[in-house]
């Protein structure tokens, strides 16, 4: 019984995009609307790929910890995962490994900007090549896996 | 429970103010990627924005869709940028070199010259003496950039294109809009001349 009500709804809607085609079109249009702006402000779905984060995978909004998803300082067409560091005013270790700096270099972190680090030091383009990022850049923090690939 | 019935005739009224009611996310996503009007404030763009900012405030037309989605952005363009150090403020300057350039900076910056690094770009105001651009702040990721300036509407006797507000008016060989233009020009060759362009061999 439940399956012929879909299928009389699935009827009644393919009569409906047939009889109003322009109509359909507007809605498709008007929902993928509402679908984008959710994506952009609220929260939606990224498939994280590369080996900068390897070892791991809160809600409050900036914590030192916090993993975040921010627009490339070197790309503007490239997201990256990445972890905080720092907040504005913090003194921070630029590279405690010392491989791009010496360990014993300190930089302050300026206003409006975070220093941010990928988990696998060894194999990330953080903070240490390209200095503080923007608050602006920061698309969001990651609140859940999902999933995961299981051959990376 | 027919699909006819659940959307659109359950009253009349009801499914008029949801049909114009749809549409305001329509519009939302219009400005954010394609088109949206601002007022520009401050007077380190000046003259080519807000010449009279005692009298009135600029308003134009910003392009978000060459540079969100085709990622547009040339040597020249007047753009409105996120400020490094405030990510609820828009700044408004214009790009003088991109990725690779060489540029001579000019005094509150620490170095004499600067390599542009990957992604980067320098921005400066038209009016070097007050404006707060990349000469305090350094080179800007281009992630940071919002919108391009593309139209100006108000003030009515500069309405049109931004490339043709300077070179529109017929210029003849004295008197103000002549010295204008002049100005315009010497002030574009200095710009330039402190601008190592990448070349392209490399």
């Amino acid at each position: 019984m439940f399956r012929n009500q879909i299928l009389s709804t699935l009827r009644h809607g393919l009569g409906y995009c047939t009889k109003y085609p322009l109509t359909v079109a507007l809605r498709l249009v008007q929902g993928f609307c509402v679908a984008h702006l959710f994506n952009e402000y609220v929260g939606g779905f990224r498939l994280v790929q590369g080996p900068s984060m390897m070892p791991t995978f809160s809600p409050n909004p900036e914590m030192r910890g916090d993993l975040v998803v921010a627009v490339s300082p070197r790309d503007p067409r490239a997201l990256v995962c990445k972890r905080i560091i720092g907040l504005p005013g913090d003194v921070v270790c630029v590279d405690p490994t010392g491989e791009y700096a010496p360990s014993t270099e300190h930089v302050y972190v300026p206003k409006g900007h975070l220093w941010l680090m990928g988990d696998n030091a060894s194999w990330s383009r953080d903070s240490r090549t390209y200095g503080p990022v923007p608050m602006a850049l920061i698309r969001g923090i990651i609140v859940a896996r999902v999933s995961r690939r299981p051959h990376v | 429970m027919s699909f006819r019935r659940f959307t659109f005739h359950t009253s009349k009224n009801r499914g008029k103010w949801l049909s114009a009611l749809l549409w305001v996310p329509v519009g939302l996503v219009f400005t954010k990627c394609g088109y949206t009007v601002m007022a520009v404030r401050g007077t380190s763009m000046q003259p080519t924005l807000n010449p009279e900012p005692l009298i009135r405030r600029d308003i134009a037309v910003f392009d978000r869709y060459s540079v969100s989605s085709l990622h547009d952005v040339r040597r020249g363009d007047i753009v409105a940028f996120k400020s490094p150090g405030n990510a609820n403020e828009l700044l408004v300057k214009r790009v003088l070199a991109l990725e690779g350039d060489v540029v001579q900076t000019l005094p509150p910056y620490p170095d004499k010259e600067v390599t542009i690094p990957a992604g980067h770009s320098w921005v400066e105001g038209d009016e070097s003496f007050r404006t707060f651009d990349s000469n305090r702040f350094g080179p800007i990721p281009l992630g940071l950039v919002d919108s391009k300036v593309m139209f100006i509407l108000w003030p009515l006797n500069r309405f049109g294109w931004l490339s043709s507000t300077t070179g529109g008016e017929k210029i003849s060989s004295q008197g103000s809009p002549w010295r204008k233009g002049h100005a315009e020009v010497e002030r574009e060759r200095w710009r330039s001349s402190r601008v190592t362009v990448k070349s392209k061999l490399d």
